[in-house]
């Protein structure tokens, strides 16, 4: 720290070039390493491959929801159904493969499509009924939840076909399968919200939806977009889930909408649009996938943990408009 | 503007440390039992926390438990596991949210050689057997022996010539706990008391609220009820609450299960009649000592059945009862 103090304009050029070049925020990628080396020191167990790899397991559903929070959010839309649209896919997908014995590519299908229609269904709402983002999909937040126990009858319908346990559980060299289809996602999302000119539109409508519409762009039919592809988001975190526990569990993704859109937000996903980059909400998603492997390891109660969240979530924010603010000034 | 900046970042670090130092700071060592629950905010998970802890310590047993902030959080229940199996423990104790969400933690334990128990039994044999997976032991109350008991006290308090209509009260639809206390219930009354006619078994999904409810609509039905079994506490509450509003109090017998504080209070009012106590300390402190034994390499039965205790005003009143020591 002290050198930064004898040359302020290094750490200044570096914070540039990360937003710049990364599109993330210097400041969440060092929360993030202290936060490892933190409990590197406090836990023997923390600093090992199998324990990387145990971080991104269990981060893989939560960081595919937080993809799709992240492109809803930096357009300036909503999406509280993410972790319910999850449990139906995953339901949905057990359903056609256990109990009417389709083939496991239409599984998979299914649970994608699943995802993608509820999506839909919460994109012509919003944008052709013009009923709030907040509202409708807290609307659907409760219909997929009430659909998936109403399909499985509030029991986990088990015993899915070997090949989709393999995209659950599989492992080629050593790495989870979920986890090789959560980096895979990453990446696309994160070259086409920051590269391409649907990532572009995305930020300009959540900057400003009117000099969005002057500037030619489709608005409503962008948005229709984004909330299907928020839905189909989660319909293939529902798949991975419904794979790795062989069953499709109602009440998988239970409160993860919130989880999801507090890593994106911890990354740098502005609540109100026009900001957010995949690369952020993954250093977001990692904190806190980091945090809570940390503090498994050392068996500290589940409710600091929550607290612990709590807190990176406010900080997180507070130091983003800090910065802002010291933009703006200078 | 640096300096401040090192600082926000400092109390990061700082609250960070804050908020681990406040855990049970010891770090593990070899040996050790992971135990995991489903969460602890809750009497009978709390009871069941402590009958693991003061077992441990009769038997000079090194343990951490964990557990998730609702018996609802399944893939974080999963995520704790392979956490806690990255410490390397000797012995795994979960009590799964529901039949499958642990199964490829369970499946690693088992690749590794690690003894695993099925605490309150929430594993499908069915299931276990698909996966390939073979567990130690189950530990837990028995269900049906419950619900068999609820009848039995209920005999012994109306005796076998009663006649009359009884209402059962199931947990949520499909829940098969609740599904096999009122089958237990409604075994032993057929066999015991014929004259005793269920009228009615409907669905309380372990709600309060509903089961009044539900009792009130019976009542009308069959305004000479004589009894009423609901497959918890809560809900025998809430049947307790609607007959004593209709003013049937002394004409109706009303039995829970579980044995909680609030229904232990309500029995000793003179209100409820009895509650089928389930002892989740003594499932606690038996998981622990049995699983000692397995890695001593004796062995244990497969299924273990904690005995449940019918818990009536006498009983506490005299409170002679040697099991009554373990209702918490």
């Amino acid at each position: 720290m002290s050198s930064e103090l004898a040359r302020p304009g290094l750490w200044t050029r570096a914070q540039r070039g990360s937003v710049e070049r990364l599109h993330i925020r210097l400041e969440s990628l060092l929360v993030l390493l202290a936060l490892a080396a933190v409990m590197a020191a406090l836990s023997p167990y923390f600093l090992s491959f199998s324990n990387f790899l145990n971080i991104l397991l269990a981060t893989s559903t939560i960081g595919i929801l937080a993809i799709a929070a992240t492109f809803v959010i930096s357009a300036g839309g909503l999406d509280l159904s993410l972790g319910s649209v999850m449990g139906l896919s995953g339901v949905a997908g057990a359903f056609v493969t256990v109990n009417l014995g389709v083939p496991w590519g239409l599984g998979v299908l299914a649970c994608i499509l699943t995802g993608a229609l509820a999506g839909t269904v919460n994109g012509q709402l919003v944008t052709r009924a013009l009923v709030p983002a907040f509202i409708v999909t807290l609307g659907m937040l409760g219909i997929a939840r009430g659909l998936a126990l109403v399909i499985s009858g509030g029991r986990v319908i088990y015993g899915l076909p070997p090949e989709l346990l393999y995209l659950g559980q599989g492992r080629p060299f050593g790495i989870p399968m979920p986890v090789v289809i959560f980096v895979a996602t990453a990446i696309v999302a994160h070259c086409v919200l920051a590269y391409t000119r649907f990532g572009r539109h995305t930020l300009a409508i959540g900057d400003s939806e009117g000099a969005a519409r002057a500037a030619g762009i489709r608005v409503d039919r962008h948005r229709r977009v984004l909330y299907t592809l928020s839905g189909a988001l989660a319909g293939l975190a529902g798949m991975l889930f419904m794979a790795r526990i062989n069953s499709g569990d109602p009440t998988a993704g239970l409160n993860y909408e919130l989880t999801a859109i507090t890593a994106a937000i911890i990354g740098g996903t502005n609540l109100f649009g026009g900001r957010g980059s995949i690369l952020g909400t993954m250093i977001g998603a990692l904190i806190m996938g980091v945090l809570q492997n940390g503090l498994n390891l050392l068996a500290v109660q589940s409710y600091y943990q929550q607290m612990a969240i709590g807190a990176v979530l406010i900080l997180a924010v507070f130091i983003d408009q800090y910065q802002i603010r010291k933009e703006t000034r200078s | 503007m640096g300096r401040r900046l090192a600082t926000i970042r400092g109390s990061a670090l700082a609250l960070a440390l804050a908020v681990m130092s406040t855990g049970p700071g010891v770090l593990a060592q070899d040996g050790q039992y992971a135990v995991l629950m489903k969460t602890l905010s809750n009497p009978f998970w709390g009871a069941m926390g402590q009958g693991v802890e003061d077992g441990a310590k009769e038997a000079g047993i090194d343990y951490f438990i964990q557990a998730v902030e609702s018996d609802q959080a399944a893939e974080p229940q999963l995520n704790v596991c392979n956490t806690m199996l990255e410490r390397q423990p000797v012995a795994m104790i979960t009590a799964a949210i529901n039949s499958t969400n642990l199964l490829p933690c369970l499946k690693t334990a088992q690749d590794r050689g690690i003894p695993i128990v099925d605490l309150d039994a929430n594993l499908d044999p069915a299931v276990l057997e698909a996966e390939g997976i073979e567990i130690a032991f189950r530990i837990g109350s028995d269900n049906v022996a419950a619900g068999a008991q609820g009848a039995e006290y209920l005999v012994s308090r109306l005796g076998a010539e009663a006649t009359g209509p009884v209402l059962v009260i199931e947990g949520l639809s499909g829940n098969i706990t609740g599904q096999r206390r009122a089958q237990g219930f409604a075994q032993r009354l057929g066999e015991l008391a014929p004259g005793l006619e269920i009228v009615a078994s409907l669905p309380g999904d372990w709600d309060r609220g509903k089961a009044a409810s539900i009792t009130n609509d019976i009542l009308t039905r069959h305004p000479d009820l004589v009894a009423i079994f609901a497959a918890n506490d809560g809900m025998a509450l809430g049947a307790v609450e609607a007959v004593y509003a209709a003013g049937l109090g002394d004409q109706v017998t009303i039995i829970g299960v579980d044995g909680n504080s609030d229904a232990v209070k309500s029995i000793r009012d003179g209100r409820l009649n009895a509650s089928v106590a389930q002892l989740p300390y003594l499932v606690g402190k038996q998981a622990v000592e049995n699983v000692k034994k397995v890695l001593a390499g004796e062995t244990v039965p497969k299924d273990i059945a904690v005995p449940t205790l019918v818990l009536t005003r006498e009983v506490l009143e005299e409170g002679s009862e040697p099991l009554l020591q373990y209702v918490k």
